[in-house]
């Protein structure tokens, strides 16, 4: 809740209920503010006549009021509210004391700094007493800054020894895991933080294992949690089966100086600096800059940002692996026409025969590699809309099968080329054989009696007659006919 | 947990291919084999991209902050609370 201020002359001095709280009688001299002074004599209540609360009030307020009617002080600005009314609300303090403040629109417009948590100041003022509450505030009128506040002094000086130690070196940052699986927060497990940041990685990636590390994030306890949050993780994901964790995410909302002091503790700054897993430090919003976000591997403005930070967009992930993709068909594509470039042209330019059973199975090895990367292609194809379209476009190009047959085709013809080659040379042995039979049949004797001739054999078919002279009339022969034979006797010889 | 590279080194690996098959200096059976590779950890990145088995959970702690583990020493949780708790 913000610091209720009130403005005095809107408030009725009488009110028909008494404030709640009220003190008990033995207070009545010395209300909360230890600069009160003894009050003044005169308003000594009367020893059996109780005051009403509201008229203990009433003195109070004109002893306070009369007292510190003009007063100065010196304290740090803490629970700074800038009111849309243009009111400033905050508390003055030091290390033992506070009390609430309220500069008014008015006075507020001529203040020539701009009013920051943990900023020490030296305010002039008259301290105003609000009956319905009991409580009391400084209505300041003038305001300056007045040196650096504790806090920001202690911030400093520590951010300066850190520095120097080289904790904020930029070689000291790790990088980021590419896309992380398990993630550690620490943080308040229930506060809208621990929402924000789930509802971004959602978003962008479904796979995440997130590990909350519940922890204070504000008050007393908050350093040691968060610097025990971050060893725990540590030690956990070190672990032999325990949860290897990519990155630690140390989230808190924004707020005061004070609110956000956990993450300025030198405790919490050496967890980090001791860290083995990569951090991310998201604590506050865009302008307020902790000691662990100058620490951590990576400083993230707001938990929202540093969840968008852990997590690239899936899809910027899924266009690398697809350009990838793309060239590696791309490249075997190529190889495949080289190598069938090559296949062919010795197809072609040999025509013995072992070559063509070489040439035939390197064919068929690379039919075989062809239809294996044609699968292996058409595989591919399968993957994601966008992406099949332009490999179709280009498979289509390729146009493997009709290649394929080409080739295949080029194959059967040079097969063919051989078998004419042989089967030429052996009709022209053929031929030549059937002339040289023709030139034979002309040879023998049995053609020639089918001409007309006849074969004339002696009696005992021992010997051929070729002259007339080897005969006598009277004696026996036998004559051969192309169809036939006959037995005949000489009669007569005529010597020629 | 398991052998299968991380979406990283998948990554990479799938790199180192497309550079080798890019060179064009190996003999298509070879090529062919790191195409199909490349394939199978193109895939992998693809799928681990799609994989959707999220788990969100909350440590459970000792009185020392130490979160609370199983004998085999997996931590114990508990699911991250619904309520509205507006607590920065």
């Amino acid at each position: 809740m913000s610091q209720k201020g009130f403005d005095f002359g809107e408030e009725p001095e009488e009110r028909a209920e008494p404030a709640r709280g009220a003190r008990s009688a033995d207070d009545k001299e010395a209300p909360k503010a230890r600069s009160a002074r003894p009050a003044a004599a005169s308003s000594k209540p009367e020893p059996r006549r109780a005051l009403s609360v509201s008229e203990l009030t009433d003195r109070i307020q004109g002893v306070l009021e009369t007292e510190f009617f003009d007063v100065w002080v010196e304290g740090e600005i803490s629970n700074l509210k800038l009111a849309s009314s243009g009111h400033w609300y905050f508390s003055l303090k030091d290390d033992k004391a506070q009390i609430a403040a309220v500069v008014w629109r008015n006075d507020a417009r001529l203040v020539r700094f701009k009013p920051k948590d943990g900023m020490k100041v030296l305010a002039r003022g008259q301290l105003r007493v609000y009956p319905p509450r009991g409580s009391y505030q400084i209505s300041v009128q003038v305001i300056e800054p007045l040196g650096k506040g504790s806090l920001q002094q202690a911030y400093e000086e520590l951010k300066e020894k850190l520095e120097q130690e080289g904790l904020f070196a930029p070689s000291r940052k790790r990088p980021l895991p590419m896309l992380p699986r398990r993630i550690g927060v620490v943080t308040s497990p229930t506060g809208a933080v621990l929402k924000d940041i789930l509802r971004v990685l959602r978003s962008r990636y479904a796979n995440l294992e997130v590990l909350v590390y519940p922890a204070h994030v504000q008050g007393d306890d908050a350093a040691g949690d968060v610097a025990q949050g971050i060893r725990a993780l540590n030690k956990l994901a070190a672990r032999p089966g325990g949860p290897r964790l990519d990155v630690i995410v140390l989230a808190r909302g924004g707020g005061s100086l004070e609110d956000l002091w956990a993450f300025n503790e030198e405790g919490v700054a050496r967890a980090i600096a001791a860290s083995a897993i990569p951090t991310i430090s998201a604590v506050g919003h865009e302008t307020d800059f902790t000691i662990a976000d100058f620490v951590a591997d990576l400083r993230a403005a707001t938990p929202s940002a540093a969840a968008e930070r852990v997590v690239q967009a899936k899809e910027d992930l899924q266009a690398r692996v697809r350009a990838l993709d793309e060239r590696r068909d791309a490249a075997l594509r190529l190889k495949l026409a080289r190598t069938r470039h090559r296949v062919e042209s010795a197809a072609v330019h040999r025509v013995f025969a072992a070559e063509r059973n070489r040439i035939r199975n390197q064919a068929q090895r690379t039919d075989e590699l062809l239809r294996r990367s044609e699968a292996s292609l058409r595989r591919a194809v399968e993957r994601g809309a966008a992406h099949a379209r332009r490999l179709r476009e280009r498979l289509e190009a390729f146009r493997l099968d009709r290649q394929l047959a080409a080739r295949r085709e080029r194959c059967a013809g040079l097969g063919r080329r051989l078998e004419d080659l042989f089967r030429s040379q052996t009709d022209r042995r053929r031929a030549r054989l059937g002339r040289l039979a023709a030139s034979l049949d002309g040879l023998s004797p049995l053609s020639v009696l089918g001409r007309g001739y006849a074969l004339v054999w002696d009696e005992a078919r021992e010997r051929l007659v070729r002259s007339a002279s080897e005969v006598a009339p009277g004696e026996a022969l036998r004559i051969r006919l192309h169809q036939g034979a006959l037995r005949a006797t000489v009669t007569s010889r005529e010597n020629e | 947990m398991t052998d299968t590279p991380t979406f990283e080194q998948a990554l990479q690996q799938l790199e180192q291919i497309v550079q080798k098959l890019e060179k064009g200096e190996l003999p298509l059976e070879d090529s062919l084999k790191l195409y199909e590779d490349g394939i199978r950890l193109s895939r992998l990145c693809h799928g681990k991209l799609e994989e959707a088995e999220g788990r969100i959970e909350v440590l459970l702690k000792d009185a020392r902050g130490e979160p609370v583990t199983d004998a085999a020493g997996r931590p114990k949780t508990r699911p991250v609370p619904a309520g509205d708790e507006d607590e920065r």
